[in-house]
This record gives C-alpha cells, structure tokens and sequence, in this order.
C-alpha cells in the first residue's frame, strides 16, 4: 500500500487549472520532496491531501483512506505545517502546542515534556511566554514544524518549512524532518528551494503548471540527465590528441573540450567514466595532477525536464 | 466529542480571556435602557402597559442576535486570518467544528445575556430560577438558529467580505425593525404586521416574554413561537452543517 496514492487528480479555481489529471505515490517512511516553482500545484496537492480543499474530479487517497469519503479518518494519521503561519494573535506557543498535542490524543504524561523538548530543539523555548504575534517570521514557521513533530503523525506534510527562517534554523528543521522520517513517519515536503530538496529527499516529484513532469531519486534523476556530469581533469603536460582519441574511444563522454594542460568532459556517469579515463591516460603516460567532478544541480535536472529554470520560475 | 469540546473551550478561552467586551456590552445594554427605554416608555403611555418590561426583553433579543452575529463575524475571521485551514485539518469532522464554533456562540450569548436578565428580573421583582431558566433557554435557541443563519451566510465571505458585511447590515436591519422586538403585532398596522411575522426575532421576542410572563394578548402564541424557533434552530444548523460540509474550503492556492 501507498501512503499516497492519487489517481487522475485535478483541481481547477475558475479558469485556471491548478492541478491536472496527477498520479502521484509516495512509498511508506520515504521523504518525497515536491520541487516546482510557485504556482506549480504543490500546495493545492497538499491542501486536498490534508482534506482542506476538494478535488474537482479523480481520487486522493492517504494511507489508503479517500480524502473525500472519510476526511475525519485522513485528518487523524496526517499532520500539516502550512506554508504561512498565521493565526491565534493572543496565544503564546506552549499553549498552541499544547492545544494541538491535546487535539491528536498525546499522552497527557508525556506531553509537556514532548513540547518542551520540540521547542527547545527548534529554539522556541526562550519565546515560550511570548504571544504569536510578537514571533518573528522565522520563530512562527518554526512553531508551525513544532505542530507536525510534536504530533509525530503517520504522514506528516511540510510546505515550504524553512522559508523566512535563517541558516541554522534551515539546518535544524531539516535534521528534525529527516528524524521522524526515521522514527517511522512518511514525510512529504514541498519546496522550491533546491538545497533543501537536496538534503532532505529520499525521492523527488517535479511539479510544473499543475503537471507531474518525473518522479524518482535524485542520483536517477541527474544520472537521466545526458551529460549530466561535468569532469575537469587538471594533466602534468598539454593534453594530446591522441590522448583525446583515446579518451572518446572510451564511451560515456558526450563532449570532450582539451584546453593546455585541462581536459573538460561533458559525461553521463562520472563514477564509470572516471576509471576508465585515468587507466587511459596512465597507458598513455599522460599524468594527471588534479580531478574536479561536478554533479547537475536539481536545477539542471528542472531545465531538463522542464525546459525552465526553477529559479526563473518564481 | 471530547475534541470538538477541546476545540470549543480553546476558542472560549480566548473569549474569556478579555472581559473588556463584556463589560461595554452590559454597559450599553444598561444606558440604553435607562436613557432610551426609559424615555419610550413614557411616550408609550397607557396603550401598552409595562412597556418599559416589554422593551428590556426586545433589548435581549438584540443583545442575542447581535452575540450570534459574532459567531458568523468569528467564523469569518478564522479565514482571514489563517487559522481556518489548521482547524480544517484537525481530527474533528466538520459538522462537530461546526458544533464548536455553536458552543462558542452559546457561550459568547450567554455570558452577555444572562447578567442583563437577571438584573431586568430583579428590578421587576419577576426572578425566579424557573423563570430566568426558561428564558435563557428560549433565547439559547433563538440565538442557535441566528448562528445558524450566519454562519450559513458567511460562505458569501469566501467570495467578498465587502458583500458578506453588507448582507450582514441589511438583514440586521430589516430582521430587527420588522419584528416585534420592540412593538407588538397586536399594535401593529396590518401592512406592516404581516411582514414581521417572517422575522425570526418575533417568535423569540414572543415566546422569552410569555414565558417571562408578559400579557399574552399581546403576544404570538406560545406554542407556535417556540415550534418556530426550534425549527429555525434545527434547520439553519443543518444547513450550515452542509455549507461547512459541501462548500467551504480552508485555503485556495494554485
């Protein structure tokens, strides 16, 4: 069974279709990243997963419950930090924590002591007396995660967790998703910041204007890319064309540009080709003094699939 | 149950939280009859006897109606200010969200009802503890069919504030003043009665003064009035259980 199963789902606001016709899977205990610019859909998937929205036409269904059919049941394995974090001016963040703890049936016993954990793992606890509107941008978004990993639900969904909050909190919300996931939690993350997608995803789904463009890992993904891969190799003496000769007999280099004593190669799989281009050049008696390998970002992979650059796109 | 009643108390608690409302509520209740009902029923004369009694409880149904309009206003305020998308996504269904948020009006209703009742009672050497119950009771589910209807209404919010306000405004007025919240159909003309009998706040207004105790002559009668508002009660509640169900989405993002 799928965490997350849709089939065929599509959401339209008058005119504009946010979502169409999507299949999408997320396996059980994965991190699935949603990477698109805004607009792309993927708060509108995460809104109908979490019953907030309804779907136009086709199914959603999580854990294998409908979303539509059985929202309360849906509502009681799911947990959602929203995108914004808005909402309850005159509470301070123990009483919403606790609020919350208290809604998804957290052992009273344990559950001061979980949200005094969470907060002082999120670094909320010094603003614990504080009322949410006196939080900064940052402390709120880190209370809206402290919400889901309080609650430690069997799918927990963050949109955007670590927009507005600076380095270290990014670091530490990440660490915290990465350890539900561990302690057994699905985890779905909507970003369009591709470091954190980096980070954080066990698999990727790129959505874009409301399609699914590719699904899968992120090694497959950049290994889909041809010529993914760029390899700088740094040689004693000028690179030869009997050398070049050699190397593109070799297979798996797409480009080869020799430029003095650095040989640039556009390849599809560094971890093959890299061997194979220093056994080459070792027959050859070519030496060679240094080895830059550099991966497609998962902006790359967005150009690719998408035809658009992610960062454009916002 | 236990989660739409922790749902409802953590609303309430901050309802309670600031008595400031409260208190200018029964201060506006307590200068306008003492100023304005003190006055009318001196212009009333002997045509109605005991008018002042008469519009103290009219004041009431005000107090009611405008407590139930707060609920609609709150339900709308949750969307705006973000917080309806999180309570949608809490394990309560939506009928019992909608309960909490009823609870919360009962509440809001009661609070700044009762003290204005029993101190009408009181002053009219009419408090009995059969009495005030009945008439909080009657007014409970006058102000339950009006937080219905509110809520009801506030879908339109969803679309346009500016137009749900409006709605709002108009239905108030015309709710209130074709009533008998302050003159009774016996006194009424005849092309003006007929059109406040189509106001809910006539039944409430009629059935909390009779069973107060006010000359019936001058009243609907009882029966009718609590059938009518019972039924106010039960089908505007059902129907904003189906908008809440059927219509209303937390957030719309593309």
């Amino acid at each position: 069974m799928f965490a997350v199963e849709t089939l065929s789902l599509s959401k339209r606001y008058g005119k504009t279709d946010a979502l169409r016709e999507l299949n999408f899977t997320v396996d059980e205990g994965e991190i699935m990243v949603i990477l698109g610019p805004n607009g792309s859909g993927k708060t509108t998937l995460l809104m109908i997963l979490c019953t907030i929205l309804k779907p136009t036409s086709g199914t959603a269904k999580v854990m294998g419950i409908d979303v539509v059919e059985e929202g309360t049941k849906v509502r009681e394995v799911m947990g959602i930090a929203f995108q914004e974090a808005r909402g309850f001016w005159r509470h301070k963040p123990s009483s919403i924590l606790r609020f919350h703890a208290s809604m998804f049936d957290i052992d009273s016993m344990k559950r001061q002591d979980l949200i005094e954990q969470t907060m002082k793992d999120l670094e909320l606890w010094e603003s614990r007396d504080k009322k949410f509107m006196h939080l900064s941008g940052g402390q709120a978004k880190r209370l809206e995660t402290a919400k889901v990993l309080v609650q430690r639900p069997k799918l927990a969904i963050f949109d955007e967790p670590t927009s507005q909050v600076d380095l270290r909190g990014k670091r530490k919300i990440w660490d915290k998703i990465r350890e539900l996931r561990d302690q057994g939690s699905t985890v779905i993350v909507a970003t369009n910041e591709v470091r954190e997608a980096e980070y954080l995803a066990d698999r990727v789904t790129i959505l874009h204007q409301g399609h699914l463009v590719v699904r899968d890992s992120i090694p497959k993904l950049k290994d889909a890319i041809a010529g993914g891969d760029v390899v700088e190799v740094g040689f004693e003496g000028p690179v030869t064309d009997n050398l070049v000769a050699e190397l593109k007999g070799l297979g798996g280099a797409l480009a080869l540009s020799p430029e003095g004593n650095e040989l640039r190669a556009k390849v599809s799989r560094a971890e093959d080709w890299v061997p194979k281009m220093t056994s080459a050049s070792y027959n050859l008696g070519a030496k060679i003094s240094s080895i830059k390998i550099t991966e497609p970002s998962l902006d790359d992979v967005f150009i690719h699939f998408t035809g658009k650059a992610l960062i454009d796109q916002q | 149950m236990n989660r739409v009643l922790n749902l409802a108390a953590f609303n309430i608690r901050v309802l309670l939280g600031d008595p400031t409302w409260f208190i200018l509520s029964w201060a506006l209740f307590a200068l306008q009859l003492a100023i304005y009902g003190s006055l009318i029923s001196r212009l009333v004369g002997s045509n109605l006897p005991n008018y002042f009694f008469f519009y103290s409880i009219g004041l009431m149904i005000i107090v009611v109606f405008e407590s139930a309009e707060d609920v609609g206003r709150h339900f709308v305020e949750h969307a705006h200010e973000g917080e309806l998308p999180y309570f949608l996504s809490l394990p309560v269904s939506r009928s019992g969200f909608l309960v909490a948020q009823a609870i919360y009006g009962v509440v809001n209703t009661l609070v700044k009802v009762a003290p204005p009742l029993l101190a009408v009672l009181f002053i009219w050497g009419n408090l009995t503890v059969s009495g005030a119950l009945f008439a909080l009771a009657a007014l409970f589910l006058l102000g339950l069919g009006i937080t219905g209807t509110m809520v009801s209404l506030s879908f339109i919010a969803f679309k346009a504030v500016d137009i749900y306000m409006a709605v709002l405004a108009g239905l108030s007025a015309l709710l209130i003043r074709f009533s008998t919240v302050f003159y009774p159909l016996a006194i009424m003309p005849n092309y003006y009665s007929p059109v406040s009998v189509l106001s809910p706040l006539t039944y409430g207004a009629d059935l909390t003064r009779w069973v107060l105790g006010f000359d019936p002559k001058y009243l609907l009668n009882p029966v009718l009035a609590a059938v009518v508002v019972t039924a106010i009660a039960v089908s505007t509640l059902s129907l904003s259980a189906r908008i809440v169900d059927k219509i209303i989405e937390g957030v719309k993002a593309a």
